[in-house]
């Protein structure tokens, strides 16, 4: 909101300004005019007292110059005040009004033609000042005048006319003529006073109406900025603290108040705990609690109604008004914190000066309120959620570890029984011990993919900023899988052309992904078969295909490949161990890194598995 | 069978130990055991281990590792070579100290990391490998 308040004659000293500089203008053109005309009648053979118009004229040109050194450049550099500038505007029209006045009396007194150029004042009065002065000018410009008449009448003040040569036409004016003289020019000027002060004051109002008009549509602009920037604030922000904090700070801005909070209902709704506040005293909210049955005030406010006053006096009203009086607080208002329908606390603006809040800014407050409490609320879910999944993985983390070690030590005794180091066992013994060390193996195999699953959500370990080289992750491919494939009598190739760009995302992770498709294809591939690993570029991906000569996947069971624990049929017929899991994690990992899965599959022919990874961002070191 | 050197199990897993000491002795080792690392602080001022096998979780989650670097540490026992042991190997990967290879890196403080359940021959043949190492510098 503006720091400057709308005051209706800011606009003064620019046109003060203008119509000074305009009427220094006029003022030389009209000097040098008056000195033709004086130095035409002198050459025409008039006879009349040329030095007392020189003598005028002279005065004219020096308070002229006074003014035009004044009015020269900015308003606010030479006369700071739109109250100097007035007294600027006043001193010369009266100057004005004195010139024309001697200029009338010399060129005829009342009697002359120029007594009209009085009503000059009178207009610029009532344009540049107030109705009021153009009446004062009328009135000080007609006792001037009447002065004149009555100086002629009297004591026979000369009236040389610039008319009628003095020596031709000397005689007396008639006072009723005079008079009439004066009347009628005094029933025009007051009638043009009137006018020009009617017509000014409507311009003004107008122009003063669009200027609060123009503020107001300003005070609305940053209004809807501010309402964005509290959404904008609180909608990156996911944490509730957070949220809070933005909240009330952004509000307490907006408002213009000293303080603001945020009071939260406790799940049961009996209690209000202030959850966050902005600019009040520590004192005032820490660790407050406000029964809400004890507080008729905060009841009413829970069940739906705004409320607002400028006068916290009634301290039986609130649960704590000496708090408040001692911060010096003088109007407070409170909404309700609704989303749906449900109410989930209360806002609060608290401001020091008396009956601060109107009607406009008590829609605005509902407004805000709305925002806050769907903010509040996208943040709890996002917490619950959260807290849920921390749950899970924690658990899950928590059961596969439990489930690891008895089946290490497991395995380790019937290793110790199977090769005859407690002495000699039969061959039908034999087999059943492997039969058991397979099944207890496989067992293994799905712990350690329950694992790897948990522990992938568990944290993202998805570093959209690291950056891997394809050939580093090719090594460990092959390393890692040739003896496994040399010992299945697999052929096993890994093709990596040169120049290929760093993928997205750490080693480690990226390696799992690949780890989990390549077992998988030479798992499934009958002996004299082959393996390929493909590294290619495509599109600002890098593309990674697995291709094996495999059981195949059959066509039925390809949309639910992806899912945990599913197997096909054909694959559960061979001997060897699974869980199901690999393909959940390659997912999980490809849609982590914001890549693509791709499957061609025939049964008894084989299996292409395509994944395309982005490329890393240009600018980092990639993972060695 | 000769006495190819002393193997030191550490390990809070009775079955393990157990089957360590049978497989180790069978392979003409000898063998002594601990269920903890305090056990084995207390133990190794008696005895001279020519190997530790050392497991990594045992009353804490890095039990092992602790007790690996106050070895590696300690001037009596810098020399002395670990090989450690873990149901968790993916754990210990990600979570252990710097990015974990085949040949461990300065930040490692044992000479091989080992998943369990062990295979065998592996372990055997690495124990023999090291062995064979240190006796020759």
């Amino acid at each position: 909101m503006a720091a400057v308040p709308c005051h209706p004659e800011n606009h003064l000293p620019w046109e003060l300004l203008e119509q000074t500089q305009w009427l220094v203008r006029i003022r030389w053109w009209a000097a040098a005019g008056v000195l033709a005309a004086v130095v035409w009648a002198y050459a025409a053979g008039l006879v009349f007292a040329a030095w007392k118009f020189i003598l005028v004229l002279g005065f004219v040109l020096a308070y002229n110059t006074w003014i035009y050194q004044r009015s020269r450049g900015r308003p606010d550099d030479r006369v700071s005040t739109p109250e100097n500038w007035r007294k600027l505007t006043l001193r010369q029209i009266g100057l004005d009004a004195a010139v024309l006045w001697g200029l009338t009396c010399l060129s005829g007194g009342v009697a002359s033609p120029v007594m009209f150029s009085l009503l000059l004042p009178v207009f610029c009065a009532a344009a540049l000042l107030s109705p009021r002065s153009a009446y004062l000018f009328c009135a000080a410009i007609l006792a001037g005048l009447s002065l004149t008449a009555l100086a002629e009448i009297t004591v026979g003040f000369p009236h040389p006319s610039i008319l009628y040569p003095v020596h031709e036409l000397d005689m007396l004016p008639h006072p009723l003529q005079l008079a009439a003289h004066l009347g009628i020019f005094a029933a025009v000027a007051l009638l043009a006073a009137r006018f020009a002060a009617a017509v000014v004051h409507t311009l003004r109002r107008q122009v003063d109406d669009l200027g609060r008009l123009r503020q107001a549509e300003a005070d609305f602009g940053r209004k809807l900025q501010t309402l964005f920037s509290i959404m904008e604030g609180i909608g990156s922000a996911l944490k509730l603290e957070q949220v809070l904090n933005t909240a009330t700070a952004e509000v307490a801005l907006v408002m213009q108040v000293k303080g603001s909070s945020v009071k939260l209902l406790t799940e049961d709704g009996k209690f209000l705990r202030y959850a966050a506040a902005f600019g009040l005293p520590e004192s005032f909210v820490r660790d407050q609690m406000v029964e809400v049955a004890r507080s008729p005030l905060n009841k009413r406010i829970i069940d739906g109604e705004a409320f607002v006053t400028g006068q916290v006096t009634a301290k039986e009203m609130f649960q704590f008004g000496e708090a408040l009086s001692a911060a010096q607080i003088q109007s407070v208002l409170f909404m309700p914190l609704h989303v749906e329908g449900r109410v989930m606390g209360i806002l609060g603006a608290y401001c020091e000066k008396p009956a601060r809040f109107s009607d406009r800014d008590i829609e605005f407050f509902r407004l805000a309120a709305g925002l806050v409490a769907i903010a509040i609320e996208n943040a709890r879910a996002h917490e619950a959620a959260k807290t849920i999944s921390n749950e899970r993985n924690w658990f899950m983390m928590k059961v596969t570890h439990n489930l690891r070690a008895p089946l290490a030590g497991m395995l380790s005794i019937l290793e110790v029984v199977r090769d005859g180091y407690l002495g000699a066992i039969n061959d039908e013994q034999s087999e059943y011990l492997r039969r058991l060390d397979r099944r207890a193996r496989t067992m293994l195999s799905m712990i350690n993919g329950l694992m790897a699953l948990a522990r992938n959500r568990e944290r993202t370990r998805v570093d959209p900023n690291a950056a891997t080289k394809p050939e580093v992750l090719a090594r460990r491919v092959r390393r890692t899988f040739q003896d496994k494939a040399t010992e299945k009598r697999l052929a096993f190739q890994v093709n990596l052309p040169e120049n290929l760009p760093p993928i997205r995302g750490q080693l480690e992770t990226l390696e799992q992904l690949l780890e989990n498709l390549v077992s998988n294809a030479i798992k499934y591939t009958p002996a004299e078969g082959s393996v390929e690993v493909k590294f290619a570029k495509a599109n600002g991906t890098v593309r990674i295909e697995v291709s094996d000569t495999g059981i195949g996947i059959p066509a039925a069971d390809r949309p639910r490949l992806f899912t945990e624990f599913f197997r096909s049929e054909n694959a559960k017929s061979m001997d060897e161990v699974g869980t199901g899991l690999g393909l959940a994690i390659v997912k999980e990992i490809v849609d982590k890194l914001g890549g693509r899965t791709l499957i061609e599959s025939e049964e008894g022919v084989g299996t292409i598995f395509v994944v395309h990874l982005p490329v890393a961002p240009v600018a980092k070191e990639a993972h060695t | 069978m000769d006495n190819k050197g002393l193997i030191f199990v550490v390990d809070d897993d009775p079955d393990i130990v157990a089957t360590s000491r049978i497989i180790l002795e069978s392979n003409g080792y000898e063998v002594q055991t601990a269920a903890n690392g305090k056990e084995a602080v207390s133990l190794l001022s008696r005895i001279k281990p020519d190997l530790v096998m050392l497991d990594v979780m045992m009353t804490t989650d890095t039990e092992g590792f602790d007790l690996a670097f106050k070895l590696k540490e300690d001037p009596e026992f810098k020399d002395l070579p670990i090989i450690m042991l873990t149901s968790f190997l993916d754990k210990v990967r990600a979570e252990g100290p710097g990015p974990f290879e085949f040949i461990l890196g300065e930040a490692w403080p044992v000479e091989w990391l080992f998943e369990k359940p062990l295979d065998t021959k592996k372990l055997l043949a690495r124990i023999e490998a090291i062995l064979k190492a240190k006796k020759e510098t």
